[in-house]
């Protein structure tokens, strides 16, 4: 499933010691994709919180868990830790596509040649999140996250391009938490739900 | 399909409210602003830059968008964009208020002028130059007072002055408000009047008002400062008072020549008679139209303005029966808002149904009469406005809201610049 390295092995020996009681294990999930790629989440769970449905690749004194709805984006990945100048951590190497599904991968393309390059000329960028059930689920970031007029944005821009060009796509649905933005503009959420929440 | 021209600032809380009402009605939009959006070139029709302090070169631009692509009405969603709006209307050959009405209304000398030809009570008032010397003027002026620009809303540059001397400070900070926003024009100083304020939100067909909701405004606003905070509906007045109101309404419509679409009237009430503040041809402020739901299917009152624009029937959407209110969240001292905390607490207050943050962390945040902004709104529904009102001032007293007021404030934002200011430099 999925490979873990020395460095990794010996760190997160180190982690689940330091914490109060026994039995913890990492789990690790995709949260999402963002414009670098798959965005992956970390977690260290209790005994008594771990799932059944998650898959045990490592146990005994080094427990690790995969989210089994991500499993066959992380089969052959590399769970690694680095110490660099820029700062040390977790990293992961994955070998996998972004997108296996071919209409998400349409609509990553409209994403990166029509959407982005005109969100960037106002300094804001689009990540793709998912595609599911003919529902596209978006993030929006720089510029755009907090603009006033980003229901604009989404709704006679992001959402017409990708419409028009990937038909089975019916609806764009903004998952940004504006609040959290830095544009002086205020910006209401899209009352779309993340998939992620 | 029937298309709509929605004129929006970039700075509205509306957009989503509005682009949500044309989608679910099946109405075509092109969103016109005052500044070019970033994705326009991918949806041509839906996008429109226009100069809004520039009427002759808007017109123009949207005459030429308009013989490929059909308007069928024109609507402003802010107060900015209301004058422009009826001249675009005007030279479409559309349904829609006259320049001249809008512009009266939306100048505060004008309109008192306009409703004191009509006969109708407004405080005394008077009208000086921005520049003048404020205690040169303390003679011809009676307190308590109260001094505000001609133009603008949200209570912004709006500051009561109790006696000469703190009339000197009142009017040089009104300047200072003016020269900040780049408007240069008169400073009104006008009676104060005491008494409970409501809101009136109406919608003109014909030169007739149909009031959708009549707002008690429980907070007292005695000065020195003016910021909005609670509005319930349906008023706690008699209905008989709430009917003189509506009629002093009509009057002042008929007064200032307004025949259709949106209207936003304020008035003060008490033992002298109704007294008109404020009537704009336009829908109520920031997100507090949330507040407001119609017919049976709970239909926005933004569904039920591009109905009436687009020239369809709006009869049978009422206000519901149950009792709403909005709280806009006072900005409690100027400075960087670092968190609003509390927010799940506040939510879960019986009949509060949102509680909404729309202040960024981290943005620089500034109280009237020099703010603008908004920090955000709760929301409340309720059998009564007794519980609407207790709801709202529990929720708010569950809020953390952390200013941080020991920074530097940021340097002025400039004023949008329309891409004609840009061509002409």
């Amino acid at each position: 499933m999925i490979t873990i390295t020395d460095a990794a092995r010996k760190q997160l020996a180190e982690v689940l010691a330091a914490q109060e009681g026994s039995g913890h294990s990492l789990r690790l999930a995709i949260a999402g994709r963002g414009p670098q790629g798959f965005e992956y989440e970390l977690t260290l769970l209790r005994a008594d919180e771990k799932s059944t449905e998650d898959m045990e690749v490592e146990s005994g004194a080094l427990s690790v868990l995969v989210d089994a709805a991500s499993a066959d984006n992380l089969r052959g990945a590399t769970l690694d830790y680095v110490q660099q100048a820029g700062g040390y951590g977790f990293k992961i190497d994955n070998p996998n596509p972004v997108w296996r599904d071919p209409i998400a991968l349409k609509v990553q393309r409209v994403i990166d040649t029509e959407i982005n390059p005109g969100v960037a000329t106002h300094g804001g960028h689009v990540a793709l999140l998912d595609v599911r059930e003919g529902k596209a689920y978006i993030r929006l970031g720089g510029g755009c996250q907090g603009c006033g007029m980003v229901s604009v944005t989404l709704k006679q821009g992001i959402e017409k391009a990708i419409t028009s060009a990937v038909p089975e796509i019916a609806e764009v649905l903004d998952t940004t938490d504006h609040g959290a933005g830095q544009n002086p503009f205020y910006q209401p959420a899209k009352s779309g739900q993340s998939p992620f929440d | 399909m029937q298309r709509l021209l929605l004129l929006m600032t970039t700075t509205t809380y509306k957009a989503e409210a509005y682009l949500d009402a044309a989608q679910r009605l099946g109405v075509s939009t092109t969103v016109g602003t005052d500044r070019p959006q970033a994705l326009a070139a991918l949806d041509p029709q839906g996008n429109l830059d226009l100069p809004f302090d520039f009427p002759e070169v808007a017109v123009h631009r949207l005459c030429d968008f308009a013989a490929r692509h059909p308007i069928d009405a024109v609507l402003a969603a802010d107060d900015e964009g209301v004058v422009l709006a009826a001249h675009l209307a005007r030279a479409l050959g559309l349904a829609h208020n006259t320049v001249s009405a809008v512009e009266t209304a939306r100048n505060k000398l004008e309109m008192r002028r306009a409703l004191q030809s009509a006969g109708l009570p407004i405080p005394r008032f008077a009208c000086f130059p921005a520049d003048a010397d404020p205690g040169s003027l303390t003679s011809e002026i009676e307190f308590p007072c109260v001094v505000k620009p001609l133009t603008g809303s949200g209570s912004r540059g709006v500051i009561r002055a109790d006696a000469p001397a703190s009339f000197v400070a009142v009017f040089e900070r009104v300047r200072a408000i003016l020269a900040h926003s780049g408007r240069d024009a008169g400073i009104l100083v006008e009676e104060y009047l005491p008494g409970v304020e409501l809101a009136l939100e109406g919608l003109l067909q014909d030169g007739r008002l149909r009031t959708l909701a009549l707002f008690d405004k429980p907070d007292p606003l005695e000065g020195p400062f003016f910021e909005e905070t609670i509005y319930v509906t349906p008023s706690r007045l008699s209905p008989e008072l709430q009917a003189a109101i509506a009629d002093s309404v009509q009057r002042a419509v008929v007064a200032l020549g307004l025949r259709t679409g949106p209207l936003h009237a304020e008035v003060r009430v008490n033992d002298r008679g109704i007294f008109l503040l404020e009537a704009a041809p336009r829908s109520i402020g920031g997100l507090c139209s949330r507040a407001l739901r119609f017919g049976r299917g709970g239909s926005s009152l933004e569904e039920l303005l591009l109905l009436h624009a687009l020239g369809r029937d709006t009869g049978g959407l009422e206000r519901e029966a149950a009792a709403s209110g909005v709280m806009m969240i006072p900005i409690p001292r100027a400075g960087i808002l670092r968190e609003a905390g509390g927010t799940e607490a506040a939510r879960a207050v019986p009949s509060i149904e949102e509680v909404r943050i729309t202040a960024a962390r981290g943005q620089w945040l500034v109280p009237p009469p020099e703010g603008t902004r908004y920090l955000g709104f709760i929301f409340a529904r309720a059998p009564t406005p007794d519980a609407v009102e207790s709801a709202l001032r529990q929720s708010h007293g569950r809020l953390r809201i952390d200013i941080d007021p020991d920074v530097t404030p940021p340097e002025a934002s400039p004023r949008p610049v329309s891409t004609l200011e840009r061509s002409a430099r």
